[in-house]
């Protein structure tokens, strides 16, 4: 499943993944943000693995923020355009 | 403590056409040259020895290029180390450079600040070649006329590498044929089509690409200082070695899959 959400004045953020078991899995994100360190992008989609598929925006992004290093700086992407991203792929028709 | 331009001695590289290769390469080299103190702040200009698609450092390399095209005109994907979108490179159709800086130069400052200061040399070149320009956040050069160029900045140890890319002519048909570039990306852009997006340098000073190279190394001259350099033996074999084991490998084209 692929979602996509450019927040306004920021980045295109984009979000591939699976659902097994009711969990999210192989949970990919790109796009054209900026992110240091280039170890946040694999930080995320480690926090975002296995997240029930039915956590609401809020939860999603805390997980993101909490999985984050200590040290990364983000520049237009953040935490809930990931959510939202999240919540794209995983219903496309509210979209 | 920051610093500012002129407390650094700004050296020019302007070499002739490199593959793309070997562009990201030297990238990364240089940027630890002057990170590591063995480099004073340099410009490169680019010259381009053969087409490129070149993907920011998180983009996906499926999403973002259409494979078969690109194989198709001939046009090799290569991946940078910043963030950012995709550049569609033809020689000659773009103007491309980098600036390899001390992160004291925009030490404390916000991400946007610094590209503004990065942008503002550029700009103002822009304005004496008749071209009303101005930075526009997050990261692209604009005019009345549409974008010009894009930035990228990152940060890597005690060096910040800022590169940009200004379309210089365009064959837009070929670039949309090469680049998927979906619905959500134009989402707040308030433009139609993605061709229009992009107004290149060509129609909007009518000159020809070297002078406008000229025109804008007068105007770093001026502003910041600056001195004709070259590449070191040892950081070119740097960079030729970086461009064989890590960007021109798999794993890191597609890195983000």
């Amino acid at each position: 499943m692929h979602g996509e959400y450019k927040m306004p004045g920021g980045k295109l953020v984009v979000v591939d993944l699976d659902v097994r078991d009711g969990r999210l899995a192989h949970v990919r994100l790109s796009g054209d943000f900026f992110l240091e360190p280039d170890e946040a992008l694999r930080a995320i989609d480690r926090a975002l693995e296995g997240q029930p598929a039915d956590t609401g925006e809020h939860a999603l992004a805390e997980a993101v923020r909490r999985g984050l290093p200590a040290d990364t700086l983000m520049y237009g992407i953040s935490p809930e355009a990931v959510a939202v991203a999240v919540h794209r792929a995983l219903r496309p028709e509210t979209a | 403590m920051r610093t500012h331009w002129r407390d650094h001695g700004w050296q020019l590289i302007h070499d002739a056409p490199q593959p793309p290769l070997l562009h990201m390469a030297l990238d990364e080299a240089l940027t630890d040259e002057v990170a590591a103190g063995r480099r004073p702040p340099t410009l490169r200009v680019w010259e381009w020895a053969s087409p490129a698609v070149v993907i920011g450092r998180f983009q996906s390399l499926r999403n973002e290029v259409d494979g078969e095209a690109a194989r198709r005109h001939g046009i090799e994907v290569v991946r940078r180390i910043s963030g950012g979108g995709a550049m569609f490179i033809e020689p000659g159709n773009t103007i491309t450079y980098s600036i390899y800086a001390p992160a004291s130069l925009v030490e404390g400052l916000s991400f946007q600040e610094s590209y503004a200061l990065m942008d503002a040399w550029v700009i103002a070149a822009l304005g004496e070649l008749g071209i009303r320009a101005w930075y526009q956040p997050l990261n692209d050069i604009a005019s009345d006329a549409g974008k010009i160029g894009g930035a990228a900045q990152t940060r890597r140890g005690g060096a910040v590498l800022h590169h940009v890319t200004m379309a210089y002519d365009i064959d837009a048909a070929k670039m949309l044929e090469v680049l998927r570039i979906g619905r959500e990306k134009l989402s707040d852009k308030g433009t139609r089509s993605a061709a229009k997006r992009v107004d290149p340098l060509r129609s909007q000073t009518g000159l020809p690409r070297e002078a406008v190279i000229a025109r804008m190394v007068d105007t770093f001259r001026r502003r910041h200082g600056l001195a004709d350099d070259a590449l070191r033996p040892g950081e070119l074999a740097r960079a030729q070695a970086l461009a064989q084991h890590k960007f021109g490998t798999a794993p890191w084209l597609a890195d983000v899959p």
